[in-house]
């Protein structure tokens, strides 16, 4: 049963802002609600104060240009970026991921902030963000900061925002040449919520192929959204074989840090973990490749 | 504190107050006696509860009904038109792509506004449309076989 | 399909089609009555404790809130339908003393809105004296376990046996002898309606109750027997129902509570389970332990079988009796065994009672049971077809004092299935296609009170204007039964469909019928309803006689409407012109035809078995472990199909439903606790997770049935645990024994077989 609350709907973010540090006590942030709501109507929060701010459409678009790179207003839902195209053409690991995320009908009303908001560890889009070496802004009364996404998490459900602080904007840095990023999640049920999830961005050199850069971000693999650099360490700066991948998969697994529930436990999370930073990191490698 | 609430459903505008901790499926059910969308679930996962809003499928318990504010919302009562049945009803009588019915309403919406948007969809993009919604009684593959009816142009000649 | 009849065998739009897909229909969900108030249930968060205390001033106090009761204001009776075996009526449904698992009910608040019941429930104060608890049948039994009810010693709640032959002499002859354990899960029934009831006792003394049943005869018997009422004095009325599968033919705590409070009240009370509570209090699939030991002859003929079956019980009997006998019965299924035994043990637990889930007791039977014939046949090198053809029943069988088979196309099912399989040809790396079969009742022949053997009855009525009424005890759950006797009704009276009214909901109403559990209504229901039918068609045809004055004799039938001589087709008269002579030259009595049907001297379980052969296709990825289901293919034997489109939605509802119990359903617990009573964390399949599914129908006719119709639609959950299993065995050639047949089993499985 949802608490009663005192409910507001600001109509710009700068009202937003002021009303976030006014009560910033006692309050939440509700936009989509796909997550909020759950635990509200469990009555697991009870926030004195509401603060809806689905109707921003100030936060609501998708820009590039290629020396900016891509910004997503916080407000964006699931399906905007799944079927823009945009992101289609130049960050589509990022609308494949969308695509497998939940159901329709949650990325119809739920944002791309909202969930990264919930800090949820099995959530899919932090780890794409990181492998795409993403930053955000965070915005308060008092003004504006930028940190990366692989900051941002810090515990269970648990993130970097303060009180009276709203996420504002999502930044995907233009992705270079030679670079293949791509997405992969492990569950029983099709579209379900990850056992674990592997992200990984690779980029090559123009001539000799080698492995430039690399990040590889996991889905469940720990507490919080987080890189598996050790498994980076091995590949940077090196050529790619099947043999250095397989090797990268094991050293992933190793540096997780899975929890056991009903679910799976936290050795075959590991297990998973090593399969699937191997398969997807092949994927990666053969995206990169591509002309 | 009661807010005002002002949205379209079924093509009918209605000036309505709520408590700001209302969902929009407890105003459709209670306030506007549109009992045909069901809940199923506490937890968001079932969408039974799935309307049509703005052209989206959404999970009318899972949206505080004040963020329907100004929104044209679709549930099952407003998909026939008058006495015409809309085909994707008409394919469900059909194929029997309904048992219990308790899903149904779910299963329409959702239908409906995938159609809507992406009118020659594979079989994989319709299972997906669908996705979102639990049935315990057909195991889904009725319900595949009545869309792909509509979308194959079985029933033009009816709307 | 036959083009023999008018109206059976042809797809139909089912007769409460267009109520369901414009959102009218009105399920207990959605009814709402004057001056009704909003019921909730306080539960016990432990899994075995005393009752010292229950204090509800403060919640009383609570404005809004009507009234309270505690199990002080039940009249101390025990539910249960068990009129031969006492001691199994052992759920007071609102605790007095003991609290015997974590969900049982203690309290129930009816108030002005669900808000305010619910908020009043945290203010009463329960005080509890934990007791230990047991969760394990195996351990339950032990010497100086935690002991749930008096009358049970060592927990053992019921205990059956069947037997023939002699089986310790039978091994003895066999040349291969396999022993097994296996183990199987819980599952929940997941009706995306939860149960719920409006009960709306008024001053004049009598009950009215809407609730999501299977059967509102049992419903009504037992609140009666509950609230010491007499049984007419209730009503019981089934508005459409959102799925039972199982789970809505005992009297459940929502029906129980609303009827106290309503009583206490003389106020309408509503109270509809959350979703947890449907996950948590209500009953569940039967978990056990499952021993087997099975001998054959070298040519592949069995000879002997033993099979020991410990199930957990949960806290309370619910229909688990029978659960534990069928388990029993169908372990010899569909297969000629010369010498068996079944020991069945059910033990009580402190966890949420277990009952009858879509199989009663038989998917747990044929898992093992089809497990095992793959593991005997790959021992023998047989084919595993070739196997289960030379030993399963064929019609007229008896299996040896327990059941007569008269149809049964398992022939056929299997002839089907290998061309299947052949065409299918060779599968990818990691493919594997695994077959399962069946034998199951087209509704039991037992009833569990007031008479010895099931009954249906049914009354049609004739209207002046030719519509027809069909009144019938007979419980549409979502299953289509309403649908398929309107057919059975309209073939035997000559008219179409759209005349007939089916009138299944209301005790006040129709006839007694048992209700929809053993796949009954099609043939048990269905058999009344011709019947019934027959009748008012003979007292029709009496006035076409006067009409037609034919030579005595031609006969007459009756068939779209036209009732004509048989041997001179081209005769005929109106049925509607007969009709209103038959009403009006009778002083406007309607004409009434009477029907029923009990299942007499038909042997211990079914008088009539339906049949199935069923090839589960999976790929494995043997990396990870997760099974993907390909196809699904099903030849299966429903005697003549009444409604095609229907029988096919059973058969894929059916697959759903047994794949989800195979491969991702599951109720873990800790110390009683369901862990997961939640629809994410509760993992079905969805749409996209569905693989493709084939019906094929063999023609078979069922003396038994109405038509030659019998059951189609819970025989079918059975073979599908078995047939993954098999099926994942012929792909990667490891065996899961334990359900579900989960991605990290396989892994493992596989990881050792490398070892």
């Amino acid at each position: 049963m949802i608490n009663d609350f005192e409910y507001f709907a600001p109509k710009t973010v700068k009202e937003a802002l002021t009303l976030l540090d006014k009560y910033r006590d006692d309050y939440k942030i509700i936009a989509g609600g796909q997550s909020l709501l759950i635990i509200m109507r469990q009555g697991l929060i009870k926030p004195e104060h509401l603060i809806d701010i689905k109707g921003l459409s100030e936060l609501n678009y998708i820009k590039f240009d290629a020396k900016k790179g891509l910004r997503v207003g916080a407000l964006t839902t699931h399906r905007t970026i799944e079927k823009s195209p945009i992101i289609k053409k130049s960050f589509g690991v990022l609308a494949e991921m969308e695509n497998r995320l939940a159901s329709i009908q949650t990325r119809n009303w739920g944002s791309i902030g909202g969930n990264l908001c919930h800090g949820d560890p099995a959530g899919d889009p932090a780890p794409v963000l990181i492998s795409l070496n993403s930053t955000l802004t965070i915005a308060s009364i008092n003004g504006e900061r930028n940190m990366l996404v692989e900051d941002f998490f810090l515990d269970y459900f648990e993130t970097a925002l303060e009180h009276g602080e709203l996420l504002t904007e999502i930044q995907v840095p233009t992705i270079s040449p030679n670079t293949g990023a791509a997405y992969t999640k492990f569950n029983v049920i099709e579209n379900d919520m990850a056992t674990v999830g592997v992200a990984v961005s690779i980029t090559l050199a123009p001539k000799g192929g080698h492995c430039k850069d690399l990040r590889i971000a996991l889905a469940n693999g720990a507490p919080r959204s987080m890189r598996a650099k050790q498994a980076e360490e091995l590949l940077r700066g090196k050529k790619i074989t099947d043999h250095l991948l397989k090797e990268a998969g094991e050293i992933a697994s190793a540096e997780a840090d899975p929890i056991s529930d009903i679910h799976a436990s936290a050795e075959y999370r590991q297990e998973l973990l090593k399969i699937l930073v191997n398969r997807v990191g092949k994927e990666a490698l053969s995206r990169a490749k591509k002309p | 504190m009661k807010k005002e609430l002002r949205l379209t459903v079924n093509g009918q505008p209605y000036e309505l107050y709520v408590k700001p901790n209302s969902l929009l499926v407890e105003v459709l059910r209670n306030d506007l006696g549109l009992t045909g969308t069901k809940r199923g679930c506490e937890s968001s996962s079932c969408g039974i509860c799935t309307v049509i809003l703005n052209g989206m499928a959404v999970k009318s318990c899972s949206m505080l009904a004040l963020q329907a504010d100004g929104a044209e919302v679709v549930t099952v009562e407003g998909l026939a038109n008058g006495g015409k049945l809309h085909p994707l009803q008409k394919a469900f009588l059909d194929y029997g792509a309904y048992q219990c019915g308790f899903c149904t309403a779910g299963m329409l919406t959702s239908a409906k506004a995938f159609l809507d948007e992406t009118p020659k969809p594979t079989e994989e993009q319709m299972r997906e449309a669908i996705d979102g919604n639990i049935c315990r009684c057909t195991g889904y593959n009725s319900i595949i076989r009545a869309m792909r009816a509509v979308v194959n142009g079985e029933y033009e000649e009816t709307r | 399909m036959s083009d023999k009849y008018a109206v059976i065998g042809k797809s139909h739009i089912r007769v409460d089609g267009h109520a369901k897909v414009t959102g009218s229909a009105k399920y207990t969900f959605d009814i709402v009555l004057p001056n009704m108030l909003y019921g909730k249930i306080l539960r016990s968060p432990h899994p075995h404790a005393k009752i010292l205390k229950i204090d509800t001033r403060q919640a009383e106090k609570m404005i809004g809130v009507k009234a309270i009761v505690t199990g002080k204001d039940t009249l101390g009776h025990k539910n249960g339908p068990w009129r031969r075996f006492p001691e199994l009526c052992d759920e007071e449904i609102l605790c007095r003393e003991k609290v015997r698992y974590i969900g049982d009910a203690v309290a129930a608040v009816a108030a002005v809105d669900e808000d305010t019941a619910e908020a009043a429930l945290d203010l009463i104060d329960v005080e509890y004296e934990p007791l230990p608890a047991v969760f394990d049948p195996l351990e339950a039994m032990k010497e100086g376990a935690p002991q749930l009810h008096e009358h049970a010693e060592r927990n053992i709640n019921v205990t059956r046996r069947i037997e023939w032959g002699d089986v310790n002499v039978a091994f003895d002859k066999c040349d291969t002898i396999l022993e097994e354990q296996f183990h199987t899960s819980s599952q929940a029934h997941l009706c995306m309606e939860t149960h719920g009831a409006v009960a709306d006792f008024g001053y004049d003394g009598k009950l009215t109750v809407w609730t999501s049943t299977q059967s509102n005869y049992y419903i009504q018997v037992l609140l009666a027997a509950m609230l010491g009422m007499r049984e007419g004095d209730v009503r019981v009325i089934k508005p459409p129902s959102g799925g039972g599968f199982g789970s809505k033919f005992e009297l459940d705590s929502a029906q129980f509570c609303a009827s106290l409070l309503s009583q206490k009240l003389c106020r309408p009370v509503k109270i509809i389970l959350t979703r947890e509570e449907e996950f948590t209090a209500t009953k569940r699939k039967t978990p056990m332990y499952y021993y087997v030991k099975m001998g054959a002859k070298k040519d592949g003929t069995l000879l002997a079988k033993e099979v020991r079956v410990v199930t957990e019980g949960g806290a309370y009997t619910a229909m688990g009796s029978t659960a534990l006998y069928l388990t029993g019965f169908y372990s010899c299924m569909p297969y000629k065994w010369s010498n068996y035994r079944y020991d069945g043990y059910r033990v009580y637990t402190n966890t949420a009672p277990t009952s009858a889930l879509r199989g009663f007791g038989a998917p747990q039977a044929y898992f093992a049971g089809e497990s095992m014939m793959d593991m005997l046949a790959a021992e023998m090198k047989m084919d595993p077809i070739e196997i289960r053809r030379k030993n399963a029943v064929t019609p007229n069988y008896e299996v040896p004092g327990q059941a007569y088979i008269q149809s049964c196309g398992l022939g056929e099912c299997y002839d089907a299935i290998e061309k299947y399989m052949k065409e299918r040809g060779k599968l990818p790396l990691n493919g594997g296609i695994g077959i399962g079969n069946y034998a199951f009742m087209s509704g039991g022949i037992f009833n569990w009170f007031n008479t010895p053997y099931a009954f249906s009855a049914v009354i049609v009525k004739i209207n002046i204007d030719g519509k027809v009424d069909l009144f019938t005890g007979a419980c549409d759950t979502g299953q289509g039964s309403d649908t398929t006797l309107a057919i059975i009704c309209a073939e035997e009276l000559g008219v179409h469909l759209e005349d007939i009214r089916v009138h299944a909901d209301d005790t006040d109403l129709g006839p007694a019928d048992l209700g929809s559990w053993g796949s009954r209504e099609t043939l048990m229901n269905g058999n009344a309803v011709r019947m019934a039918a027959a009748d008012a068609k003979r007292q029709l045809l009496e006035f076409a006689y006067a009409k037609m004055k034919p030579n005595v004799v031609y006969d007459l039938d009756i068939k779209d409407h036209k009732i004509y001589m048989i041997d001179r087709p081209e005769r005929y008269v109106s049925y509607f012109d007969i009709v209103q002579d038959a009403i009006r030259g009778k002083e406007g009595q309607t004409i009434i035809g009477r029907g029923h049907y009990t299942p007499h001297r038909k042997g211990m379980v079914s008088p009539a078995w339906g049949f199935g052969v069923q090839a589960v296709e999976v790929e494995v990825d043997s990396e990870t472990g997760k099974v993907k289901l390909i196809e699904i293919v099903t030849a299966h034997d429903c005697g003549q199909v009444i409604n095609p489109v229907g029988v096919l939605g059973q058969v894929e509802g059916a697959t759903m439903l047994a794949a989800g119990g195979a491969f991702c359903e599951d109720q873990p617990m800790d110390n009683g606790k369901i862990l997961n009573p939640s629809i994410g964390d509760y993992k079905v399949l969805r749409s996209v997770d569905m693989p493709k599914t084939i019906g094929i129908e063999v023609d078979t006719y069922e003396p038994e049935g109405p038509f030659g119709a019998k059951e189609a639609g819970e025989g079918l959950t059975s073979p599908t645990a078995g047939a993954m299993a098999n099926a994942v065995y012929n792909a990667v050639g490891v065996r899961i024994k334990d359900l579900p047949i989960t991605p990290e089993k396989v892994l493992k499985a596989l990881k050792e077989k490398e070892k």
